[in-house]
């Protein structure tokens, strides 16, 4: 393992060599933009799956240290210290790579057949693979410099990807609202990072003993700011840049206006990658988050982080209820599953929260790239309203949307029922109030997507009203073969993926790939299982009987809970006002600043500066005025008057008169007897 | 005769400042020239003044006086001859008309 | 004696000036003939018997004639012309200039002891035989050249004043 950790790096270099060539190619190049990327994540998937089967093999068992591999060089040396940069090979990074790899490979199949009738296909494949080098280089990385650059530039590819039709004015919008509001988490972040390196000296993650997070007991001891230990006031920094990237609440704003992008892109960095980034590096980081806690019994970056789960789960499974956009439904929905991950690894449940974004990386893309084949189906329709009775025309996405469904809302034995299962596992031992709340989260999911699978594709067929969209307009179709195989396969995946997490076979084989040295709990298993099963059937349920019983008849018919309660339909589907709040403060705050600034800068600033310009002007009038004007100018003018004058002078003494010559004569024989005289005398 | 010589030099001094004031201040040529000879027969004066008074006993002032006498006249004829011509040009014997050579 | 020498001075200086001060030409030139007869009486009260006769001779007999002639034939004898047209252009820095050679003169007359001194009690060798003699004998170049000298001036006069005649013809 230790020689296949040298060749880690070719995971993210053969997407990032894809995205390089791509970025050459002219638009009519789309078969090959589209196989270049392709082949490119093909053959990092590839080489994933021998990295994770190197995990696998015997070493999986044993404690946790000597399933890592590491690989540090230094990138360049500056004076005094060098810049290292380095690879890591253990269990985390492989399960990530490989499903990264694998998941993106479908989606860029899919893909190929979502964006066949857009002009800029190239440039949407070369972004894509850009994006799958960022998002693979973040994986395994074992340097934070790396990380980090990674990290932004998976930020800078999400930009670019949810801004892909830029000339749409809500599109330019929402890349620019994504960017910034991770931004703002990213801040955080960076002041980990900062801390970390200062703290350590290093900026590797593992270095033999020497590591950052090798040095995570040290940390503990030291006292930070804020009350916290230096490893909690870090890992908090840290997290702040995960509230960003994951779209934890109140940073998650971001997340349901990026569905303005192409639906693949969705998929792939919106439900299983960019959006997970954040909670795979509390994973990586987890050696500081728990750090304290072990030693010091005191709990409160842990607590924060399982609340802020816990509230952007409940928060963003309410506003899913009431939403009408099929993508907007399942962007709040990956939200909500994003709280439960981060929730679970606030309880301390490393494994459970990195098993549910496994299994979410799955039914969700495979949700998503559903949506985008009824989407392409009903010829670029997204209101479900104007859907309805799908089932009939697109017979292969319902059948694959139907079991990405039930794995999302949690129905045994589905994937997400097992890693759902776990992590309210967890959070019952660290707080009832949590697990009532995850609980509730559970059961509103299960309504909100029952509702959306009967809006969609039961009853009768509500759109084509006017919106002869597409070629063939009227009644939609199946989608062609590069669209459904994929999110076959990922249904596939959705089914049999969740056994690899359940007590009930190996006794949780995840848990011991990932953790050996962790127990698993099993001290009320069975109160919990129990409860979420019903939380899940009781959603079905009341979604059954508000949308299945009687589906909608038209378009413009009122949404049943929005008759039932009007003033809270319109809260929800309102997304609880947040966007505004925000606008109307943090926004109106900055531009006021922006506003006061310029201000300062016209007043003053300019007002010094013109001071200045208008002392200069003045010192440089009055210098013209007595030195140019008074002594050159008037010395020289006088200079030349007495020259002309005295010329004027001279010539006189040639008049021409000769009676004037002779009185000349006459003088200067006087002068001349005076000097012959006086020389006499002497 | 007892005359110091101090005033006969007065005397011939004198008389050649007349003439001087004459030859500078008058307008009219002749009277330029009329002057002049004021003042050549006063230089020639002196001449005869200092043998009477030293050199009693030689003729060279004689002689010299007698060569000043000619040149004198030969002079005058000239200087009349030419305000004549320029008169003849000029149409006036005013000094301060005559002021270039070029006609 | 010294009565002779301030009569005499006097008329030759009021010759003098008359000969430069007046108006009318010909009285000019009549003040002038009254200073050459001035000049010859004291050449005579100086014991050069010769020279005033060459002077009363050559000066009024000759120059003051020719000055005469002068006028005449430059038709330019009025006596009617005020101070103005007779005084010619800066007439004061004339004077001034003449005023200052005057005090020069003066002082360098005054200035040594020389103006004290007396007449010499030799006798005198100014007879016109001995001037003869001397002029054909010890000074014959220079009589020569006054000869060339004169004839010169006479040809020279001539071809002056005769030039425009001549061109006008």
């Amino acid at each position: 393992m230790d020689e296949l950790v040298k060749q880690q790096w070719l995971i993210p270099f053969l997407p990032l060599v894809a995205a390089a060539i791509q970025s050459l190619l002219k638009r009519g190049q789309r078969k090959l933009s589209a196989g270049l990327c392709i082949a490119a994540i093909g053959i990092s998937c590839l080489l994933a799956m021998r990295a994770l089967f190197a995990t696998l093999g015997g070493h999986a068992g044993e404690a946790h240290e000597a399933a890592r591999a590491i690989w540090n060089f230094t990138w360049f040396e500056f004076a005094t210290t060098n810049l290292q940069l380095g690879f890591v090979l253990d269990p985390l990074t492989a399960g990530m790579a490989a499903m990264v790899t694998f998941v993106g490979f479908w989606i860029f199949v899919n893909a190929t057949g979502y964006m066949a009738e857009d002009e800029n296909y190239t440039r949407f494949f070369c972004f894509m693979s850009l994006f799958a080098a960022a998002m693979l280089g973040l994986v395994v990385a074992n340097n934070l410099l790396l990380f980090f650059i990674c990290w932004e530039l998976v930020g800078l590819c999400s930009y670019l990807l949810i801004g892909f039709w830029f000339f749409k004015p809500s599109a330019a919008a929402a890349m620019k609202k994504a960017f910034i509001t991770t931004r703002v988490g990213d801040i955080g972040f960076f002041i980990g990072i900062l801390t970390l390196y200062w703290q350590t000296g290093t900026l590797n993650l593992y270095d033999n003993g020497h590591g950052a997070l090798e040095q995570a007991d040290k940390l503990a001891a030291l006292s930070g700011w804020w009350g916290l230990s230096m490893a909690s006031f870090i890992a908090l920094m840290l997290f702040f840049g995960a509230m960003g990237k994951s779209a934890q609440f109140p940073l998650h704003v971001w997340l349901p206006d990026a569905m303005e992008g192409p639906t693949p892109v969705s998929a792939l960095i919106h439900a299983a990658t960019m959006v997970a980034a954040g909670v795979f590096m509390v994973g990586r980081m987890y050696p500081l988050f728990i750090a304290e806690s072990a030693r010091y019994d005191s709990h409160f970056v842990m607590s924060f982080v399982m609340w802020v789960g816990c509230i952007t789960a409940v928060f963003s499974a309410t506003i899913a209820v009431a939403q009408w956009d099929i993508k907007r439904v399942l962007a709040y929905s990956t939200c909500s599953q994003l709280g439960y991950m981060v929730m679970g690894l606030g309880a301390g449940g490393l494994v459970a929260g990195q098993f549910h974004l496994l299994t979410h990386a799955f039914f969700k893309a495979l949700l998503f790239l559903g949506s985008g084949c009824v989407i392409i189906g009903t010829h670029h329709e997204q209101d479900m309203r104007k859907m309805g009775g799908l089932k009939k025309y697109m017979p292969i996405t319902f059948w694959c949307y139907l079991i990405g469904m039930l794995a999302l809302a949690g129905v045994p034995p589905f994937a997400g029922f097992f890693s759902k299962d776990e992590i309210l596992l967890t959070t019952f031992h660290r707080s009832r109030l949590a697990w009532t709340l995850g609980t509730f989260a559970a059961f509103l999911t299960a309504f909100y997507m029952t509702r959306q699978m009967f809006m969609v594709f039961a009853g009768k067929w509500r759109g084509g009203g006017g919106h002869g969209h597409g070629h063939h307009g009227g009644e939609p179709h199946e989608v062609p073969w590069n669209m459904w195989l994929p999110i076959a396969v990922l249904s596939a995946f959705a089914v049999f993926l969740g056994l690899l997490g359940t007590p009930f076979i190996g006794d949780n084989m995840f848990q011991h790939y990932l953790a050996p040295e962790g127990i698993a709990e099993h001290e009320g298993a069975g109160t919990v299982m129990g409860l979420s099963i019903a939380a899940g059937a009781l959603g079905i349920l009341l979604g059954w009987l508000m949308y299945g019983r009687k589906t909608l008849q038209h378009a413009d018919d009122p949404d049943p809970l929005e008759a039932t309660a009007a003033p809270l339909f319109t809260v929800l589907n309102r997304k609880w006002y947040i966007d505004e709040l925000y606008e109307a403060t943090i926004i109106r705050g900055t531009v006021l600043c922006g506003v006061l600034f310029r201000l300062i800068d016209e007043l003053i600033i300019d007002g010094v500066l013109h001071g200045i310009v208008w002392v200069t002007k003045a010192i440089s009038q009055l210098l013209r005025w007595i030195g140019d004007e008074f002594f050159i100018n008037g010395g020289f003018d006088t200079a030349c008057e007495g020259v002309r004058e005295s010329g004027g002078l001279m010539s006189r003494l040639q008049s021409g008169r000769v009676q004037n010559y002779f009185r000349l004569l006459g003088l200067g024989t006087a002068v001349l007897l005076v000097i012959y005289f006086w020389k006499l005398n002497q | 005769m007892s005359i110091p010589l101090g005033h006969y030099l007065v005397l011939s001094g004198l008389l050649f400042v007349i003439g001087l004031c004459g030859a500078l201040t008058r307008k009219n040529a002749i009277i330029v020239l009329i002057a002049i000879e004021i003042m050549f027969n006063a230089g020639i004066l002196n001449l005869i003044v200092f043998w009477h008074y030293k050199e009693f006993a030689v003729l060279t002032a004689q002689m010299f006086t007698i060569f000043a006498i000619s040149i004198a006249a030969a002079e005058s004829a000239i200087g009349l001859a030419l305000v004549i011509a320029i008169y003849r040009h000029y149409k006036s014997v005013d000094v301060d008309e005559m002021q270039s050579l070029k006609g | 004696m010294n009565a002779a020498f301030w009569i005499l001075s006097a008329i030759t200086v009021i010759g003098a000036v008359l000969a430069v001060t007046l108006r009318n030409l010909v009285h000019c030139v009549l003040s002038l003939i009254l200073f050459f007869l001035g000049i010859a009486a004291h050449y005579f009260l100086l014991r050069a018997d010769f020279i005033g006769a060459v002077q009363i001779l050559i000066y009024i007999g000759a120059v003051a004639v020719l000055i005469l002639f002068a006028i005449m034939l430059t038709h330019n004898v009025t006596g009617t012309e005020g101070p103005r047209e007779v005084l010619g252009g800066k007439w004061w820095s004339g004077l001034a200039t003449a005023g200052i050679l005057g005090v020069v003169i003066w002082w360098a007359i005054y200035k040594d002891q020389i103006a004290a001194a007396l007449p010499s009690n030799q006798k005198a060798q100014s007879s016109v035989l001995e001037i003869g003699r001397a002029l054909m004998s010890e000074w014959v170049v220079p009589f020569e050249i006054m000869a060339v000298l004169l004839t010169a001036a006479l040809i020279g006069a001539v071809v002056i004043a005769l030039e425009e005649v001549m061109r006008r013809r």
